[in-house]
């Protein structure tokens, strides 16, 4: 029983190996956790890349814009710088013709792009209103001031090229209006190149914002050194009006850059890519990926720049790739999870599938030993009540021969012998057989059994004939008793009965090995041919008529039955000459 | 008073006809004197007690395994009745099961045999009675009055 129970605890722990097989464990768990981890890992870390990349890379056009920006500026610096050259060169001096001869070899619509035109603006005193008024008029008959002003100096415009798109700035007084005017007091004062605030140019049907810029000139084509020099030996101006969005749209081609711009200056809004018809690839984002302010000192004052990215660059950004990182690694993550959910499903379903095959090999072989213990119970029901009326026949025959006895003739007596005759074998055949029905029914267990002891028990009991001898081993071996004295005694009296001489020789041999007993029970008799073998190992046969040897039939079988139930192995040793050599091994235990 | 042990009846209570035969033959191989009074069954047996057919003394040889009312049963019932219950009763049966046994001298039988040990023809058992009866004494009436 202890077997038994070690053997159901180690199928127990099988089957709950493979139960637990049958579910998702602590290590499927941690697979599918690192894995997890693993993916956001690098989800976090391509995003990190990314947004490094892409900061450096607005970072970059941030430079490039305010670049273009202060560069464009520095171009228009040195073509005033030049007009103030070319008019120091002249002696602090210029005229219409001469302005318009410089202004055209700049070539401004080619080589300024953005620039709205280049002019000249002179400082006049009061005084000498008059004598500049006939000096101007003396080529242009309709030059005039304009507007009228409460201030004590006049700044007029009185050149500018090309002269048509600029045509209502001619003449425009610079001291009426406070931004042109400071600026260029400043560019006066500073001897350097000034910007005005943001102001809309007179000749600027739309209105939009721009600004002015202007270089002064001295008398003797000479910048003095101090302010009170300068003011007094000012003459003008050189000086560029700029419509901002037409400056920035020669400055920045829209198309190229993935970065929008806002300009301001103070308040008011020099410049807002907002307002222009621009490019499709750089459209507003409303959240834009990055945003930079950046204030930029220019020609006196403080432009302010507001750059944020554009929806193009959002779509050059790769900004997804990590999301699409992330997803992928999830649905990896999810297969992986899935893969594992799958195997333990089939190991799950493997299990129960075994189980019903248990379960129905199981109610099989239940069945079957019930059917076998039925069958055992019937031949034990059979035998046994075959036997009432068996005896009562003998009982009834012994009678008649008894109350007969002096009128029986001879031959009614030989019938009554047969009949005698036939009850006994019938007997003998129900008590076999009965045996072969109990042989299973009752369990023993081992005990010490001495060999020779027990063949020489059987061959006393057997009684019928003093001239055969049974030769068996001196051993003592642990092994049930009945069985094995069942085994030998059907042996033993199969040899007596079978043998063709009056006598004969049995000899039984023992060998232990290391997982059972082996005997060898030999006789000297006639030998079963080997072709035969398996006949007389079947119940009821013989090999003889029953008339001539009295058996049931029943002795070999038995004794098979008995081995193989005590799960040993019953053979008939082959190729023998003469005599039978029944191989008999029988387990421990 | 001792009666005379000549005179015990045995209600033989058996089934089997062969059976029965054969210890009406062993009594009269014996040459054992007293009758026997055959019954089939329980019932068949209540019935002559309750007829008074059974003259008294008498004692009772019972098959377990019969027809119609089996052996114990028939104990039961001769227990509880008031007059019958003090009655002898043997058994003779082809059962050796303990619990047969058991539930039979829990009836108060006197002696429970098994057909096959009995000898041929139940030799032993008629042997048993014919010793007993020859030293046993009973009363002369069934019940004092």
């Amino acid at each position: 029983m202890a077997d038994v129970d070690q053997t159901d605890s180690i199928e127990m722990e099988r089957r709950g190996q493979l139960v637990r097989r049958g579910s998702l464990r602590w290590v499927h768990w941690v697979v599918v956790l690192l894995s997890v981890l693993l993916t956001l890992g690098i989800w976090y870390f391509s995003k990190n890349q990314v947004v490094q990349k892409n900061q450096e890379k607005f970072d970059r056009q941030v430079d490039q814009v305010i670049g273009l920006v202060e560069e464009r500026m520095h171009l228009y610096e040195n073509a005033l710088s030049s007009g103030v050259a070319f008019i120091d060169a002249n002696g602090g001096e210029t005229n219409y013709e001469q302005w318009l001869a410089y202004a055209n070899s700049l070539r401004i619509d080619q080589v300024y792009p953005g620039i709205n035109g280049i002019g000249v603006i002179y400082n006049i005193a009061p005084d000498q209103l008059e004598s500049y008024l006939a000096r101007e008029r003396a080529s242009r008959p309709n030059y005039r001031i304009h507007p009228e002003h409460d201030k004590a100096e006049y700044w007029p415009i009185t050149y500018i090229e090309p002269a048509g798109p600029n045509a209502k700035a001619v003449g425009l007084d610079m001291a009426f209006e406070e931004n042109r005017y400071t600026a260029v007091k400043k560019a006066r004062d500073t001897g350097g190149a000034q910007m005005t605030g943001p102001i809309v140019l007179v000749q600027d049907a739309k209105k939009t914002p721009g600004f002015l810029f202007y270089t002064p000139f001295y008398r003797d084509g000479k910048k003095p050194e101090t302010v009170d020099a300068r003011q007094a030996n000012i003459i003008g101006v050189t000086y560029a009006p700029f419509i901002m969005s037409k400056l920035m749209l020669g400055t920045l081609a829209s198309e190229k850059r993935q970065v929008r711009v806002r300009i301001s200056d103070k308040d008011a809004v020099l410049y807002d890519d907002n307002d222009q018809e621009i490019g499709v690839l750089n459209i507003r984002d409303m959240s834009p990926l990055f945003t930079k302010v950046v204030d930029v000192e220019m020609y006196g004052r403080i432009w302010h720049f507001d750059i944020e990215t554009s929806q193009g660059f959002r779509n050059n950004s790769s900004i997804e790739q990590p999301f699409w990182i992330l997803i992928g690694g999830l649905m990896m993550n999810a297969l992986l999870l899935g893969v594992f959910i799958l195997l333990t499903r089939a190991n799950r379903s493997a299990l129960d599938y075994a189980d019903e095959m248990t379960l129905a090999l199981k109610e099989k072989s239940e069945r079957l030993m019930k059917t076998n213990h039925d069958l055992e119970q019937f031949a034990y029901v059979a035998s046994h009540d075959l036997k009432a009326p068996l005896n009562s026949i003998n009982q009834v025959i012994s009678w008649i021969e008894e109350d007969c006895d002096d009128i029986l003739p001879e031959k009614s007596r030989e019938h009554i012998d047969m009949v005698k005759n036939r009850c006994q074998r019938m007997m003998t055949l129900l008590k076999d057989l009965l045996e072969y029905s109990r042989v299973g029914r009752f369990e023993y267990s081992n005990e010490p059994v001495s060999l020779q002891k027990m063949a020489t028990d059987i061959m006393f009991l057997h009684g019928t004939d003093q001239n055969f001898i049974c030769e068996a081993p001196d051993v003592s071996i642990d092994i049930p008793r009945m069985p094995l004295d069942i085994v030998l005694r059907n042996l033993i009296s199969n040899t007596i009965k079978h043998h063709d001489q009056d006598s004969g020789v049995i000899k039984v041999t023992y060998t232990e090995q290391s997982d059972g007993h082996s005997f060898r029970i030999e006789d000297d008799g006639p030998g079963i041919p080997d072709d035969l073998h398996d006949k007389a190992l079947q119940m009821f046969q013989t090999l003889q008529p029953r008339d001539k040897v009295e058996g049931s039939g029943m002795g070999l079988a038995m004794v098979k039955k008995i081995v193989e139930h005590h799960k040993g192995t019953f053979e008939l040793e082959k190729g023998r000459e003469r005599g039978t050599c029944c191989i008999i091994f029988w387990p421990f235990e | 008073m001792k009666a005379d042990t000549r005179e015990v009846t045995l209600l033989l209570v058996e089934d089997d006809d062969i059976d029965a035969a054969s210890i009406e033959r062993s009594f009269l191989k014996q040459r054992i004197g007293n009758s026997i009074v055959r019954a089939h069954d329980g019932i068949e047996a209540l019935e002559l007690l309750k007829n008074g057919a059974i003259t008294y003394p008498f004692m009772i040889l019972l098959d377990l395994q019969m027809p119609r009312m089996n052996g114990l049963e028939f104990l039961t019932k001769l227990r509880e009745d008031s007059e019958l219950h003090d009655t002898i009763v043997f058994v003779l049966t082809t059962s050796k099961s303990d619990q047969d046994i058991v539930e039979s001298y829990h009836k108060k039988v006197a002696g429970y045999f098994v057909k096959e040990e009995a000898g041929v023809n139940f030799i032993d058992v008629v042997h048993m009675f014919e010793n007993y009866w020859r030293v046993l004494h009973v009363p002369t009436e069934p019940r004092p009055v």
